[in-house]
């Protein structure tokens, strides 16, 4: 059985010899290179004085501005529901006079030359007008603020009032109430962006290298934005280099780039660069959640009462509201609450656009809701992990809906034991085992939290699997990869059904001349989705085999077995076929089987191959985890050091367990540096403050911990036929949380740790009143 | 436009560049060796390590003219694309310390120079040897544990010798 199987990686070897193949690697004969032209002022009105010295540069040949965009075209669509009308406050692919950010693209260079492109963008002659800066979301609220957009500065606002919140609270034996105020940041994959755009006009066809993550549907969206046939427009993904749920929506380039190659007649190319991306991809996380939490005096946590303010930036971008609306939606986390409100506001600022991140809203809501939850467990004087175990949502209890919903599907738990999970893990980190000593200024502390991971999510997935003559298999699936694994998991899942080695099944993604649909890879849907997609077409795959294996040998189906690859009779092996041997038989036209010609259109002669689509549910299937951490800090220097961490959660089915610890152990890594170091600093003018690596700090080797993964496969998932829940997104879901509360613990009574990232100077003065 | 001529991967090799290129884009973009990764153009993230002399540095922050007669050894130089994975690439492998593969060059030649100068090297000095190149998907545990397979198959060598 490969399900479940520690096979190592078919796309390992590649990698480890410099064989990827990215979007920068690839070239085109007689491709020009763009670089885009990005404001340097947060809030200006602008007008293009003089284009001609850059255009007379040798080597330029074209300069674009919003000017020379096609009559009527629309803003970049939001593709997901939302909380309120989106369209007052999406984005242009071209700025046009007002600029609001910094970065925001306003003209496109094409030259023989990268350099020269750079060259010609600085001799662009712009006169710039400041307008009054709405630096965040404080400015943005205030009614005397400027306006960002004719519409306003609030993007939507929402409400879920659930049971009688201001009566528990009236009636509670603890509250408590504080602000938790979670940094921007960005998913950083080690790749930047990129694209090469190939316009054929003899053919009227456009291929894209470079997409990810959803090429199918950036791919309706740029032929509406075009105007062109689907058909006519092929999106391909080369290797990608990390996403983390940044890279790959539709950006203003992702129109640009294609339509300049349209508009030029030649291959166009274009790779950002880092000081670029730190201004250009989505942005994430900023959020401030006020909150009230009560408990009765057997504690028993009674209510959450929130008010969230999300600043999303500049504009509204393909992923609308959906961060703030998944922290509203899944506050309450694994915790049986029934009186719950929450107040969510999403805000606009002179800053970048904001959309989805490893996470999105749980990283920030666990860390608000657990950070207030041990707030309580101090109040009433109850251990931490006793008080979380009185809480967590019985087993009985599940499928739990917590009555809130998130781009229109309702936030549904579908099974699990989380108190099996929660005393799994405690027992394997020793919970109850004393720390090691404080010594001098170095104080250390133990933290827990509790969380429900959604995945799983989106309306379907299909794959086609087609075999070979010579019994190799490919597998087209609808999703993408930027690094996780899917090619071997996916083929794992093939092998499992097909009794076929995964080292002769190779899976194709991302492609859309591959496969007409597909949902791609987001929300850790692709075990759970594309893993059931695979699964269903392998098996009418096998079906169809042995019916044809039946009506070559005539017997009945059911005496017949595929094993190694093979079909064979019941009690006498050497009657059989190889699946190669099938899909010979079933190519259209042979005769073997069918002789000529007796009907002429020849359904079931199309190889042995088989397409299936899946939907989904539509709550998903949720991922139960309990983060541990154990972490010293130095009351003189305010520096942190995580000492150990622990992961366990129950994913269901683990397709490969070797993978799923490493989705696990990377992410919690990415949590803490979202946790610790990461931040995309502003001043209060709106100008952006991090543009390198150098002070924006990702987590190198020696901010990595010990960790240990524990990966559960009990409580199998109701959703898909495998029991899979998907794993992407655990391993930084709790960081914040876990670590925060382990140093609050380190620091003792009184400190205040409510404001992320966990700085030097905030621990420092965590603990003067008035600080945070 | 000026001629260079150095030895990459053990042939020489003759370009003419612009005097700005830097000699990352000149290994990408004259030699097609395009397994050295661009990841931050400024030296902090190491996805463009290579080896320049037997040691390991950053070519995104020499100029390619600057290379001139030097020996470079780039990813594509450290197993042949036909005979097998070296021990360390293996241990990757086994260890799964690599996921979107982007900073996987940088890393393997980083940790290649380290045990080329020191076959045992401790898990100190394997993180002070990659300690300047980032990941962003594996958490670099998986990273030092394949290493310290290669360093003790290397120190079970060097004790069955003696």
């Amino acid at each position: 059985m490969t399900i479940g199987a520690r096979a190592l990686r078919l796309e390992d070897e590649r990698f480890l010899r410099g064989e990827g193949r990215y979007v920068a690697d690839l070239k085109l004969p007689f491709a020009y290179e763009a670089v885009i032209v990005r404001s340097a002022h947060p809030h200006a009105r602008m007008t293009f004085v003089s284009l001609e010295a850059a255009k007379s540069l040798d080597g330029v040949i074209d300069i674009v501005t919003a000017a020379d965009l096609p009559a009527g075209l629309t803003a970049i669509p939001c593709r997901i529901p939302c909380h309120g009308d989106m369209a007052p406050f999406l984005q242009h692919v071209l700025a046009r006079d007002v600029v609001r950010y910094v970065g925001d693209p306003i003209a496109v260079v094409i030259a023989t030359s990268r350099a020269i492109a750079e060259d010609a963008a600085e001799l662009i002659d712009i006169t710039w007008e400041p307008l009054p800066p709405v630096p965040d979301s404080v400015a943005a609220l205030n009614p005397d603020s400027q306006k960002l957009h004719p519409a306003g500065n609030i993007a939507s606002q929402w409400t879920f009032d659930i049971g009688n919140v201001d009566a528990e609270i009236a009636t509670a034996a603890a509250v408590v109430r504080d602000t938790f105020s979670i940094q921007r940041h960005s998913a950083m994959p080690l790749e930047t962006r990129g694209l090469l755009a190939h316009y054929d006009r003899a053919r009227h066809s456009l291929e894209v290298f470079g997409p990810t993550k959803v090429p199918h549907t950036n791919r309706a969206l740029l032929a509406t934005m075009l105007k062109m046939p689907e058909g006519s427009i092929r999106f391909i993904e080369p290797d990608v280099g990390g996403s983390f749920g940044a890279r790959g929506e539709f950006y203003p380039e992702d129109f640009l780039i294609p339509w300049v190659a349209l508009r030029i007649g030649k291959p166009i190319r274009w790779i950002e660069d880092r000081y670029e991306h730190f201004s250009a991809i989505n942005h994430s996380r900023e959020m401030r959640f006020e909150v009230v939490a009560a408990a009765n005096a057997a504690g028993m946590i009674t209510a959450f009462d929130v008010r969230l303010v999300s600043d999303l930036g500049a504009y509204i971008r393909t992923h609308g509201d959906v961060v703030p609306s998944h922290a509203s939606a899944s506050f309450p986390g694994p915790y049986r609450i029934r009186n719950y409100r929450v107040h969510a506001i999403a805000a606009l600022s002179n800053k970048t656009p904001s959309g989805t991140l490893r996470a999105p809203g749980m990283f920030e809501a666990n860390f608000a809701r657990e950070r207030a939850v041990d707030l309580l467990a101090d109040k009433l004087n109850i251990d931490r992990a006793e008080f979380r175990r009185r809480n967590l949502i019985p087993p009985a209890d599940l499928p739990w809906a917590v009555g809130t919903e998130s781009v229109k599907r309702p936030t549904i738990f579908d099974s699990g034991d989380f108190p099996a999970v929660l005393e799994r893990a405690l027992s394997e980190f020793g919970w109850d085992k004393p720390l090691p000593k404080s010594e001098g200024p170095i104080k250390r502390g133990r933290g827990l939290a509790v969380l429900v991971e959604p995945s799983g999510l989106g309306p379907f997935e299909g794959a086609r699997i087609e075999v070979d003559q010579h019994g190799n298999v490919q597998v087209f699936s609808g999703c993408s990869s930027q690094g996780q694994g899917h090619e071997t998991s996916l083929a794992q899942v093939a092998s499992a059904v097909l009794t076929i080695p995964i080292e002769r099944i190779t899976v194709r993604h991302g492609d859309t001349g591959l496969i007409p649909f597909g949902g791609g890879s987001y929300a850790s849907r692709t075990a759970v989705m594309s893993g059931h997609a695979v699964y269903a077409a392998a098996l009418t795959v096998k079906e169809k085999a042995i019916r044809t294996v039946a009506q070559k040998l005539e017997v009945a189906e059911h005496d017949l077995q595929l094993i190694d690859g093979r079909i064979e009779l019941l009690g006498a092996k050497e009657m059989g076929m190889t699946l190669g041997s099938v899909a010979r038989l079933l190519l259209p036209g042979n005769p073997e089987l069918m002789p000529p010609p007796p009907v002429a259109n020849i359904v079931d002669n199309d190889g042995l191959t088989s397409t299936s689509y899946i939907r989904a549910v539509p709550g998903g299937t949720s991922v139960f985890a309990v983060h541990l951490a154990d972490v010293a800090v130095d009351e003189e220097t305010g520096k942190i050091r995580v000492e150990r961490y622990l992961v366990a959660c129950d994913v269901g089915t683990a397709i490969n367990p070797m993978i799923v610890e490493g989705q696990i152990v990377g992410g919690v890594v990415m949590g803490l540096g979202g946790t610790l170091l990461e931040e995309l600093a502003y001043d209060q003018q709106g100008v952006l403050l991090t543009g390198t690596f150098a002070d924006y700090l990702l987590p190198s080797v020696h901010d990595a911990p010990p960790i240990t993964a524990i990966v559960i496969e009990k409580e199998k998932s109701p959703t898909n036929p495998l029991g899979i829940k998907g794993v992407g997104e655990v391993g930084p879901s709790g960081v914040a949380a876990a670590v925060g509360n382990a140093v609050a613990h380190a620091l003792g009574a009184g400190a205040r740790l409510s404001t992320l990232p966990l700085t030097p100077e905030r621990i420092l003065f965590a603990r003067t009143p008035g600080a945070a | 436009m000026t001629r260079t001529t150095l030895t990459i991967n053990g042939r020489r090799a003759q370009f003419d560049t612009e005097p700005r290129q830097s000699l990352a884009d000149a290994i990408r973009n004259e030699l097609g060796l395009t397994g050295t990764h661009l990841g931050c153009e400024h030296g902090v993230c190491g996805a463009c390590t290579i080896l320049l002399d037997g040691e390991a540095v950053r070519s995104c922050l020499m100029l390619a003219v600057q290379a001139e007669g030097a020996s470079i050894t780039t990813i594509e130089g450290v197993s042949l694309p036909h005979a097998g994975l070296t021990e360390l690439q293996t241990a990757f492998r086994a260890r799964h310390a690599l996921q979107c593969g982007f900073c996987t060059p940088g890393m393997v030649l980083a940790l290649h120079a380290l045990f080329t100068n020191n076959p045992v090297a401790d898990e100190d000095a394997i993180r002070e040897a990659i300690s300047g190149n980032l990941c962003r998907c594996t958490g670099y545990q998986p990273i030092v544990e394949a290493a310290l397979d290669v360093s003790r198959a290397n120190q079970d060598r060097l004790s069955q010798k003696t």
